[in-house]
């Protein structure tokens, strides 16, 4: 059983994974960022370097939040990160209905870059590289909706056309469910992230009308493949936190880790705390989040990428001298 | 407070002779009743708002009258109701729609009229980063609130905020970053701000979903919002003036 499994399971107190991802990896090891989005192997290269610097308990395949929005038609360019520079047309002019058929899902990857298999081709290396859990991070359904139509005009659909809105999520959803059925065959872990359903946001009327059920249907289907469900929401979480504790997720990345929640946290960190290098501030984070029963200790969000090595260090060793 | 204007209706609208009119909007003791116009934007009907606002210019009542009395309070009103968390952004957006429907109808007499804005402000998210929501609901609630606003839009060069600074020489600098990866930027422009010896010139706030106070010190900035209502409550702050 590893780390994660055993707090999974109340065995242990807590495990420790600041949120680490390619972006910061490949910083440190002064990677082109486009080299590590875009192809797998490389991806794993850095991740693998990561771990091991940090020692931490788990990886994640997070290279940025635009794989899936890309492969759905919408354009990304690298500054040196990638940004989205337009939604997806197709999805805007509803050329497809919605995406039911596996085969639709896979000509539209064939038709737009797509880097889901450079996802697969990382997660499958990395599991034969580390001996933690490998994680892959995947968009919810209404956050990758909101990338795909622009997200203010998703956001006012919600209110003036409820039925557009939804069969755009749909659209987003039946993405997801086909890219989750190729990660959950390698077999891999999956954190679905979907911050723009927080209620920094949306309103909990709102997130329960149209968030979550999509985001329900994947964490299912991740647990009927008997693998571990993670759902990270920054920002507001408190008034969508008995729907998020009640999702099924195994664990729950939050801004606010105090919030009573059944559900295993994650967080308790600040990423500002942690870029502004203050021993003793993120010893007092510490401290304070591991009076939680059980924790994965992390970072409110990703830790941002000129985060000095050191600074992660001093939270992993910190955190190190309260276990046991 | 109320404007003279609301109060002594017949004494400045004495050409108003449309009594259809008159009677819609006459309140008892006689004052104009704006409030048709807030409630439109409160409940995001754009068309509404067009309509009421056409028909008070129609009628003889000023711009700056149709702007504080009716346009205003209705967003004041939904930056309330933001705070609260009785609206959120979907709700935010669609009432900007509706107010903006109505500012774009009295912007050539408010021209005219030239009125005098609180300070100039310019904003923008920074280098690297598309997501503008935050900073347009930031926007739209200043504008709202009786500063001119300077919108250099998304994903805009360091040198742009430096040049615009330069050439326009606003109060207040308002930066918006959503992303750990482009947050960093907003040191930079500030540097750069110090380097052309222009800092002491123009207070630098700073907004966004990563962004925190102590971020907002560790990098020098003035100030740090959590939200577009307190980022109207910090710019009056710095301004100086009462909202």
């Amino acid at each position: 059983m590893n780390i994660i499994e055993e707090v999974l399971k109340r065995k242990r107190r807590f495990a420790i994974f600041p949120i680490i991802c390619a972006d910061h990896c490949a910083h440190i090891l002064h990677k082109n960022f486009k080299d590590v989005a875009t192809n797998g192997e490389i991806l794993a290269e850095v991740l693998e370097y990561g771990y091991n610097l940090y020692r931490y308990d788990m990886t994640l395949i997070f290279s940025d939040p635009y794989v899936e929005a890309e492969a759905m038609g919408c354009s990304l360019e690298y500054s040196p990160y990638p940004k989205l520079i337009s939604n997806s047309e197709l999805i805007r002019k509803k050329e497809i209905k919605a995406l039911r058929l596996k085969s639709e899902i896979k000509g539209l990857r064939l038709k737009f870059k797509d880097r889901t298999d450079e996802i697969i081709k990382s997660a499958q290396i990395l599991r034969e590289k580390v001996d933690v859990p490998v994680f892959v991070s995947i968009k919810g359904p209404f956050t990758l909706a909101c990338f795909l139509y622009d997200t203010e005009d998703l956001l006012k659909l919600l209110l003036n056309n409820e039925t557009t809105a939804r069969s755009i999520i749909r659209m987003a959803l039946d993405f997801q469910v086909e890219y989750l059925d190729r990660l959950l065959k390698i077999p891999v872990n999956i954190f679905i992230g979907d911050p723009l359903a927080s209620a920094s946001v949306i309103s909990p009327n709102l997130f329960k009308k149209f968030a979550y059920e999509p985001l329900r249907i994947l964490i299912n289907k991740i647990k009927s493949a008997g693998m571990i469900a993670g759902v990270h929401i920054c920002g507001d979480t408190r008034p969508i936190i008995e729907f998020l504790d009640n999702s099924g997720t195994d664990i729950l990345s939050i801004e606010d880790i105090s919030h009573k929640t059944k559900t295993l946290k994650m967080g308790g960190v600040s990423t500002i705390t942690l870029l502004n290098s203050d021993k003793k501030k993120i010893q007092k984070e510490i401290e304070l989040a591991l009076k939680q029963d059980f924790l994965i200790l992390s970072t409110s969000c990703d830790v941002p990428v000129n985060t000095p090595a050191e600074n992660i260090e001093t939270m992993l060793d910190i955190a190190r001298q309260y276990e046991n | 407070m109320k404007g003279m204007a609301e109060i002594l209706p017949s004494l400045f609208y004495p050409s108003i002779a449309n009594d259809k009119f008159l009677n819609k909007i006459t309140l008892k003791g006689g004052r104009l009743d704006f409030s048709l116009i807030k409630k439109a934007i409160v409940s995001f009907e754009e068309d509404k708002v067009k309509k009421l606002v056409k028909e008070f210019l129609e009628n003889g009542i000023v711009a700056k009258d149709i702007l504080e009395q009716g346009l205003i309070p209705g967003m004041k009103e939904v930056g309330r109701l933001f705070e609260i968390k009785e609206y959120y952004v979907p709700e935010v957006l669609l009432a900007s729609e509706a107010f903006y429907a109505g500012f774009e109808i009295i912007k050539p007499p408010l021209i005219e009229q030239k009125i005098e804005k609180k300070a100039k402000i310019v904003i923008g998210v920074v280098q690297g980063d598309i997501h503008d929501i935050g900073k347009n609901i930031v926007k739209v609630m200043l504008e709202a609130s009786g500063y001119e606003i300077i919108d250099l839009g998304k994903d805009v060069p360091n040198e742009k905020f430096v040049e615009t600074v330069v050439q326009e020489n606003p109060q207040i600098l308002a930066l918006s970053s959503l992303m750990t990866t482009t947050m960093i930027q907003m040191e930079t422009i500030i540097k750069l701000l110090n380097k052309k010896k222009l800092r002491k010139n123009v207070k630098v706030i700073v907004g966004g979903a990563p962004i925190n106070q102590e971020y907002a010190d560790k990098i020098g900035a003035d100030g740090c919002a959590e939200d577009a209502a307190r980022a109207v409550k910090l710019v009056d702050k710095i301004i100086g003036v009462n909202p």
